[in-house]
């Protein structure tokens, strides 16, 4: 049969049952008599959300009625589909309401039935905050009495609410298994009709939670659809019923997992067959997008920033791995979510215990991630914080990175019990923790063989350096359809704003174009924020109106028009943490750079501290401008002046530091080879005079430029 | 050349929001121009005054305010004093008891005392917590469930609780959201952006944007109110359209000002009417740079900011 003519069959037979419920009401009570269920304020909320329309006596219930045979379409549409489940929720929801009428108590414990407006109150907070990550909503018996329980005491052991219809309650209350609101295992009802009550519980957060008008059916649909965050494990065997209703949830977004092979057809992400109870739940949390939240790490010893500093001597270092000597690595890997098993982390090799005390190894670690918004572009970003979250263990230190990284683990750590997968443990809680908006699934695997840290390292993990480093070598402004925003800085420098492009890094120097983007996809409503492209005024200056309305935006109107390759008009503002300030040098048509460790003179006659007076601050000053280091090698630096040919002076730390990079532009952008040499440095001049005598001696190309102003 | 009057017109204003339920309500917000620019365009709402009391009753307090609350003997006696406060618009109750690092009252035990206080008084009523962010998210939801109906406003949410308290006191409970952060623009806007996000109607957030005694780095508290009024009236930003409210006691009352005592300090005078000083000088400035309501302790404080706005109203 086709999923259409079960959901059809199924609904028919709930508006049935309701239609005799209501009947016999009447019969019986007549059709002024009021009906209700207790202590809430929203009546028989499904309909009323769906319709706007509050039921309060039986004639309601019977206009309701014919309401709901409206909706049942029988077009061979997923929308008639989609309809007709809405339509059996709604119908079982009245045959719920019938039960309660004339102020009956129709349930009895362990059954519950409709749950107290108080009760979706206290829900809703822990639901907003993630300490309810889910509600699951259990029909039917389990195969066995074990599985019911291990099933439904995974979801409490994540803190899940669960809902429980049909046989499994029985099972459970078999088994002694404690249920109730307060233990978050709330047992419906016997009949599937009782899923009206977790339909209701859905629907009425809905009202108070998501301000959804009653009667806005969209807007219900959607709030249940993106915020609510409930699935269904239906147990086989499945009745037409029962799929009907699931009809009704996978409108609402809540994916329904059963173990019945045979008899529904399956529809991915929605429909989900899964024949093993065991895996129900990781199937459920996966097919809803869930994140579970983890509050502390499983380790034997302390974690917290307060160790970040910790130094371990030799004298009191039990093992050490050490990347300058001996194969090592750390990688962060993006795979496909069915790559990855959650909170599974691997050793392969020896443990510390079975290392020579004081002994140097071989260590690498693959933090491999899934998630639907991760990028394998903010892999390094997660990768920089594995310095800061193994330094946080207590007895454990760790510098540098990639292939370069030193640990060393105490004797005390080591003591305490502390163990290599320990340090898996660490990776996967804060990955999980602090990247939970593009990390879904998190799985380490820790090698210390030597063997395999040597594959690990050349095979796999240096290649994928490498490719990062074009990639980031490959990033042009061009090639990019945004920038960000930066303003990490305001709370010093409250008219500043950094735009970051991927040829101009912030003027810190900490903060790349991946960096902000990452930023703002962990953060959406941080400091870095999108800035189009689509509307250049001037690209040789890199001026946007677009990039104009961000930071005329960002400053509260402090700046109206900012250029990104121009240090004369409108040049890029600074907070005061600028790497380096450049200014105009008149004699020679050039500009002099100082970076922040020069503390003498400069050809300008003035020292850092003097140029960087005129710059911070958020000030537009043409002429002067801060930036990063790295921002020095970029074609884009002051392009709209010429470029780099521009710089005549530089001090020598700073020039060496830069020099291969420069040369390399030069020789791409001017043909000039050793473009640095003709540079000139403190030790070639502090004054203008004789600057202009060494250029001229050099033959440096500003002199035969145009003058700047 | 005649005197040509230019009033400084804004197509936009702070939102007015209503504390308090029944006959008993105050307004704070609703202007449409820099504080106390009545030359630009008549004001909505005068700016408004808190009484602060505390759970820890009249325990550590300055000479003067023991002297008002005389004859106080339970939280119920001391909470319909401060209302009957002269010049007082709401009262504030402080539960300062409830930090861990300190008395770490109970939950319940705080529950009891909000329960008296709001059983005594009618008034518009404001609840700050103890400032631990952790005691607050599981405290002050407690807080708007209690008080359902009285329509109050919860002090405070902040970055790292926001969820828990944006969650019961703007959606579960219906009463208003105190949105507090660190002196900064842009953290201020953040958490009325993510506030928002959680579904908490944006006319129902109050922000306490930070504050510190005048003298005490006071200058950042006076461009960052400058910037969000800037932004809220000129830029039109409904992100930080929500009328501020400053606790001024909380931050005077612990300076050395006001709580050295004339045996230690003799050149300064008497110790009271320094704190006193140091809370009027603090309230003029939050006001004039931008608060649309403040939280005072001492009575005589109270009665000079009343007139300082009624004056220039």
């Amino acid at each position: 049969m086709l999923l259409f003519d079960i959901v059809f069959n199924g609904n028919d037979s709930m508006y049935a049952e309701a239609e005799k419920a209501v009947n016999d009401a009447v019969a019986q009570y007549g059709e002024d008599m009021a009906v209700g269920f207790p202590d809430t304020a929203y009546g028989p909320a499904c309909y009323y959300a769906e319709t706007g329309i509050k039921i309060t006596t039986l004639r309601e219930a019977k206009e309701a009625l014919v309401y709901i045979k409206g909706e049942m379409q029988r077009e061979r549409r997923l929308d008639s589909v989609f309809k007709s489940g809405i339509a059996t929720a709604l119908s079982a929801e009245l045959i719920e309401l019938m039960k309660y009428i004339d102020g009956k108590q129709p349930y009895e414990a362990p059954y519950l039935g409709h749950m107290t407006d108080a009760q979706i109150r206290e829900l809703g907070v822990p639901l907003v905050t993630y300490d309810i990550p889910a509600v699951a909503i259990i029909i039917n018996a389990a195969p066995s009495v074990e599985e019911a329980c291990a099933l439904v005491k995974s979801y409490q052991a994540q803190g899940s609410f669960v809902c429980l219809v049909g046989g499994i309650i029985e099972q459970l209350k078999e088994a002694n298994y404690n249920t109730g609101f307060n233990v978050r295992v709330f047992p419906m009802g016997e009949n599937i009709s009782s899923v009206a009550h977790a339909v209701s519980a859905a629907c009425r957060t809905a009202m108070i939670f998501g301000n959804i008008t009653p009667g806005d059916k969209a807007a219900l649909q959607e709030y249940n659809f993106n915020r609510f965050r409930a699935f269904v494990n239906a147990f086989a065997p499945l009745d037409e019923k029962t799929v009907a209703c699931g009809a009704g949830a996978i409108y609402y977004g809540f994916p329904v997992i059963t173990n019945d092979m045979d008899f529904t057809p399956s529809i991915p992400k929605s429909l989900i067959k899964q024949p093993k109870v065991e895996e129900f739940n990781a199937t459920s949390v996966e097919a809803r997008n869930i994140k579970i939240k983890i509050s502390n790490v499983d380790i034997p010893v302390a974690f917290g920033s307060a160790f970040e500093g910790e130094i371990i001597r030799r004298k009191n270092m039990q093992v050490e791995f050490d990347g300058s000597r001996v194969d090592c690595a750390e990688l962060v890997h993006t795979c496909e979510p069915s790559e990855v098993e959650d909170h599974k982390i691997t050793v392969i090799g020896p443990e510390v215990d079975e290392m020579e005390f004081g002994s140097k190894n071989s260590i690498a670690y693959v933090v491999k991630v899934a998630g639907k918004n991760m990028q394998p572009d903010f892999e390094p970003v997660i990768e920089r914080k594995f310095h800061n979250y193994i330094n946080c263990v207590e007895g454990v230190y760790h510098t540098g990175q990639r292939d370069m990284q030193r640990i060393r683990i105490s004797i005390d750590a080591f003591n305490a019990g502390f163990k290599i997968r320990h340090i898996g443990e660490v990776l996967y809680t804060q990955v999980k923790n602090e990247f939970d908006a593009v990390v879904d699934k998190c799985e380490v695997v820790i090698y210390t063989d030597p063997a395999e840290c040597t594959r690990i390292r050349h095979e796999v993990a240096i290649p994928i350096f490498d490719k990062r480093d074009d990639r980031l070598e490959s990033l042009t402004d061009e090639s990019v359809d945004v920038y960000y925003s930066c303003i990490l800085c305001q709370a010093f420098s409250p008219s500043h704003v950094c735009v970051v492009t991927p040829e101009r890094l912030g003027l810190c120097g900490a903060v790349s174009w991946l960096d902000a983007k990452a930023t703002n996809e962990l953060d959406p409503a941080g400091p870095c924020q999108v800035i189009t492209k689509e509307r250049p005024i001037d690209e040789n200056l890199g001026a946007y109106e677009d990039v104009d309305e961000a930071v005329q935006k960002y400053s509260q109107g402090a700046l109206e028009h900012v250029t990104l390759y121009s240090i004369m008009q409108d040049p890029m503002t600074s907070c005061g943490c600028f790497e380096c300030i450049c200014g105009i040098e008149p004699f020679s048509n050039g500009v002099v750079i100082a970076n922040r460790e020069y503390a003498g003179m400069t050809p300008l006659g003035m020292t850092f501290s003097e140029m960087a007076s005129m710059t911070g601050g958020g000030v537009q000053t043409p002429g002067f401008m801060g930036h990063g280091k790295h921002f020095i090698a970029s074609k884009k630096f002051m392009k709209a002046e010429g470029g780099i040919e521009r710089i005549v002076w530089m001090p020598k730390e700073l020039k060496d530091f830069i020099a291969d990079k420069l040369n390399k532009t030069a020789k791409e952008l001017y043909g000039i080879e050793n473009f640095t040499d003709m540079i000139g440095d403190e030790t070639v001049a502090e004054d203008p005079e004789t600057l202009v005598a060494y250029l001229s001696e050099v033959g440096h190309p500003a002199l035969g430029l145009e003058p700047m102003m | 050349m005649p005197f040509n009057r230019k009033p400084q017109k804004f197509n936009a204003r702070i939102n007015t929001v209503t504390i308090g339920s029944g006959d008993k309500t105050v307004a704070i917000g609703g202007n449409s121009t820099y504080p106390f620019y009545t030359f630009d365009a008549p004001t909505e709402n005068t700016a408004k005054i808190g009484v602060e009391i505390s759970d820890m009753g009249l325990e550590g307090l300055a000479e003067g305010i023991r002297a008002y609350y005389d004859g106080a003997a339970t939280m119920a006696d001391i909470a319909r004093k401060a209302a009957a406060m002269e010049g007082a618009d709401f009262v504030a109750l402080a539960l300062e008891g409830g930090d861990p690092n300190g008395e770490n009252k109970s939950v319940d035990e705080l529950i009891e005392v909000v329960k008296e206080v709001a059983g005594a008084i009618d008034c518009p009523l404001v609840v700050e917590g103890c400032k631990n962010v952790e005691k607050d998210a599981e405290l002050l939801p407690k807080v708007a469930e209690v008080l359902q109906g009285r329509n109050v406003l919860i002090l405070a949410e902040k970055e790292e609780n926001y969820k828990a308290i944006g969650a019961a006191a703007g959606l579960a409970y219906g009463q208003i959201v105190g949105a507090e952060s660190a002196v900064d623009i842009n953290l201020a806007k953040q958490l009325n952006v993510v506030t928002t996000q959680l579904g908490v109607n944006a006319q129902k957030i109050v922000m306490n944007i930070g504050s510190a005694c005048a003298g005490y780095g006071y200058e950042y508290v006076v461009s960052t109110m400058d910037r969000i009024k800037g932004a809220a009236l000129s830029q039109n930003d409904n992100m930080l359209q929500m009328p501020i409210i400053t606790p001024v006691a909380s931050e005077v009352w612990g300076v050395k000002e006001a709580s050295a005592s004339e045996a230690d300090m003799p050149e300064w005078g008497p110790q009271d009417e320094r704190g006193v000083d140091m809370e009027i000088m603090t309230a003029t400035a939050d006001l004039a740079a931008g608060s649309d309501a403040v939280i005072l302790r001492h009575p005589k404080s109270v009665a000079t900011i009343s007139k300082l706005i009624q004056a220039l109203a």
